[in-house]
């Protein structure tokens, strides 16, 4: 069998029995949030906080999955290990993440990098790099020659990047002159630049304007169609719900549920993952894609 | 920036090293110059300044990539202090060991740091901010240390071990120069080898990973590479300040972050404005010498200051 129809018969990312723990006090997952609920504090007898347990989900060519779940819940936790950024070389942490069938975290950290893209919430800008300067530190794992910052299939490569994820525009302004929702917009196209097929964007699409969010909304689910396999952490559940196909729900570092949007996305579900606030379940008038409202009450 | 535009800064700044190095070589107190005073003292000094000018500078840009901190310098991480203890005790003892230029118990103090700091960095879980405040904390300790010594010690040796504590290259001969400026090139060019990977480490030390740069391993090479680096410097010269730390931000004005233009830039206005300090600190007071070290924090500070503020204007 080749080596290509090998890799058709497995999913493009496979994440079995994920679990990670950090040692003593639990890190924050996103500053600045109070946290509901029962947050991943189980501590076993090690003083181990687990905050991943034997998470495991397939993602397929062309998908794009939502992945839900309370601040605390282990979302970017997952992200992170499943992308080989965190060790997981310490009691308490495990798993396995095969690429297209391939042991993924066996990899260099160079390879690692040309088949996942993780783009966080933000990008650094403490020093004058321009915007296409950042987007060509995609190519960093392309590695090309000593003396040769860029071949032309970087440069190439670059370019389509930003004109996937309307930078082009502003490619010689520097990054800390650019708003949140621009960086993010950089931040998207440097990993379009790495040449990954899996995406992980993590809170990425959280400061763009709605424009940008429809706009980027619809090139995600145009590139799922070239055979991307992209999964989302989001808060905002009605916007990730209008492009993706599936839902992951997450709650204290445990998948909750999986599937697709319309059985997954249900008033029990949301009611178990959310217990501190009063949501109802609706539908979108055009698409009839599942939508959550607020029910306050006076 | 396009090709053009680079060559013309390189080209420029390159002028201006040559330009600094003449005037070192023809310009001083003494009216006459004989060929001793040309080839015996300023062309040496003029050669150290120039490879500790380098040396200082490239560190300093290596040092705020590799901590995603502009703020970042040479002395940061607690190497100078320790050169500086090691200066000290051994002058105030009588034990100068200048070994091709280089004060051997400052060379050896500079290693202690650096042996503490990479076994550090050895562990798994070391990140750079546990990394960085171990350096400030051995800097902390090693200058108390200092003081410590100086306040008990007797005063043999105390007026060299204070010269040298403010910088001074007077001590400068010329096969030590040529000696140094071979190692700190050859460091540069190792450091310069890792671009790439201290270009990742702009955005962050996660961000650099998930570029797929190893992290640990960049991070350990290129700490050991700077930090022997910044110890032959500081051991040749003593504590010269302000260059490895305004030196990349200007550098940057001119030819952007990235390190496979900024650090050969960083490198030659390093030896550029260390050449121009030494010089000044030779010819400002005469007959007098003042400590170079104190040239470039005179001119540095200043500088730096309006750097920032006008940077803050165009934001």
């Amino acid at each position: 069998m080749s080596d290509q129809s090998t890799s058709r018969a497995h999913p493009l990312l496979g994440v079995y029995g994920l679990s990670y723990s950090w040692r003593n006090q639990p890190q924050p997952e996103s500053s600045g949030e109070r946290k509901f609920g029962r947050g991943p504090t189980d501590r076993g007898s090690s003083g181990l906080v687990q905050v991943l347990n034997q998470v495991s989900f397939e993602l397929a060519r062309g998908e794009i999955i939502a992945l839900f779940g309370p601040n605390g819940s282990g979302k970017s936790t997952l992200m992170k290990a499943a992308a080989g950024l965190l060790p997981l070389g310490r009691p308490g942490c495990g798993g396995q993440v095969r690429c297209a069938g391939i042991d993924f975290l066996s990899l260099s950290t160079q390879r690692r990098a040309q088949k996942i893209a993780y783009i966080g919430a933000d990008l650094r800008a403490e020093f004058p790099l321009t915007a296409e300067e950042a987007v060509s530190l995609g190519r960093t794992c392309s590695g090309s020659g000593l003396f040769h910052p860029a071949t032309r299939k970087d440069r190439e490569r670059v370019q389509w990047a930003m004109e996937q994820t309307y930078c082009s525009d502003f490619r010689k302004r520097r990054l800390d002159r650019l708003s949140g929702g621009e960086r993010q917009l950089v931040a998207m196209a440097r990993a379009l630049a790495q040449g990954a097929q899996v995406l992980f964007l993590d809170e990425t699409l959280s400061r763009m304007d709605l424009n940008h969010q429809a706009a980027i909304g619809s090139r995600l689910k145009g590139l799922a169609q070239q055979g991307f396999g992209i999964l989302v952490v989001s808060h905002d559940l009605n916007l990730a719900t209008e492009w993706s196909d599936s839902v992951l729900l997450l709650k204290d570092g445990k998948k909750l549920a999986q599937g697709p949007l319309r059985e997954v996305l249900t008033q029990e579900n949301i009611g178990q993952l959310y217990p501190d606030a009063d949501l109802v379940m609706g539908k979108n008038p055009k698409t009839g894609a599942p939508k959550v409202f607020f029910s306050v009450s006076g | 920036m396009r090709k053009n535009e680079t060559l013309g800064v390189f080209l420029i700044s390159i002028l201006a090293w040559v330009a600094t190095f003449w005037l070192a070589l023809r310009i001083g107190v003494a009216h006459d110059v004989t060929p001793e005073i040309l080839y015996g003292l300023r062309l040496p000094r003029a050669i150290l300044a120039t490879a500790i000018g380098m040396g200082l500078a490239v560190g300093g840009a290596g040092l705020q990539a590799l901590f995603t901190n502009p703020l970042c310098e040479p002395y940061t991480l607690g190497i100078s202090s320790g050169a500086a203890l090691g200066a000290v005790i051994g002058l105030s003892l009588g034990v100068d060991g200048i070994f091709g230029g280089i004060a051997g118990p400052a060379f050896l103090g500079a290693l202690l740091v650096t042996a503490i700091l990479y076994l550090i960095a050895l562990r798994p879980d070391t990140s750079s901010s546990t990394l960085l405040l171990t350096g400030i904390m051995l800097g902390f300790l090693g200058t108390s240390l200092v003081s410590l010594w100086l306040s008990l010690s007797s005063s043999t040796g105390l007026q060299g071990a204070l010269a040298w504590l403010f910088g001074d290259l007077s001590r400068a001969r010329f096969k030590g120069a040529v000696f140094l400026l071979a190692v700190v090139s050859f460091l540069s060019w190792m450091i310069w080898t890792h671009w790439r990977a201290l270009d990742a480490f702009l955005m962050g030390e996660e961000s650099a990973q998930a570029l797929g740069v190893d992290v640990a391993q960049n991070r350990r090479k290129i700490i050991l590479l700077i930090s022997l680096l910044i110890g032959f410097c500081v051991g040749a010269g003593g504590m010269i300040g302000f260059v490895g730390l305004v030196v990349p931000h200007f550098c940057r004005r001119m030819v952007g972050a990235l390190h496979i233009r900024l650090l050969p830039l960083s490198a030659i206005w390093g030896a550029t404005l260390l050449v121009v300090a030494d010089w000044l600190s030779r010819v400002l007071a005469s007959p007098y010498e003042l400590p170079v070290g104190i040239v470039t924090a005179l001119v540095g500070a200043p500088l730096f200051l309006w750097m920032m503020l006008r940077r803050g204007e165009q934001r």
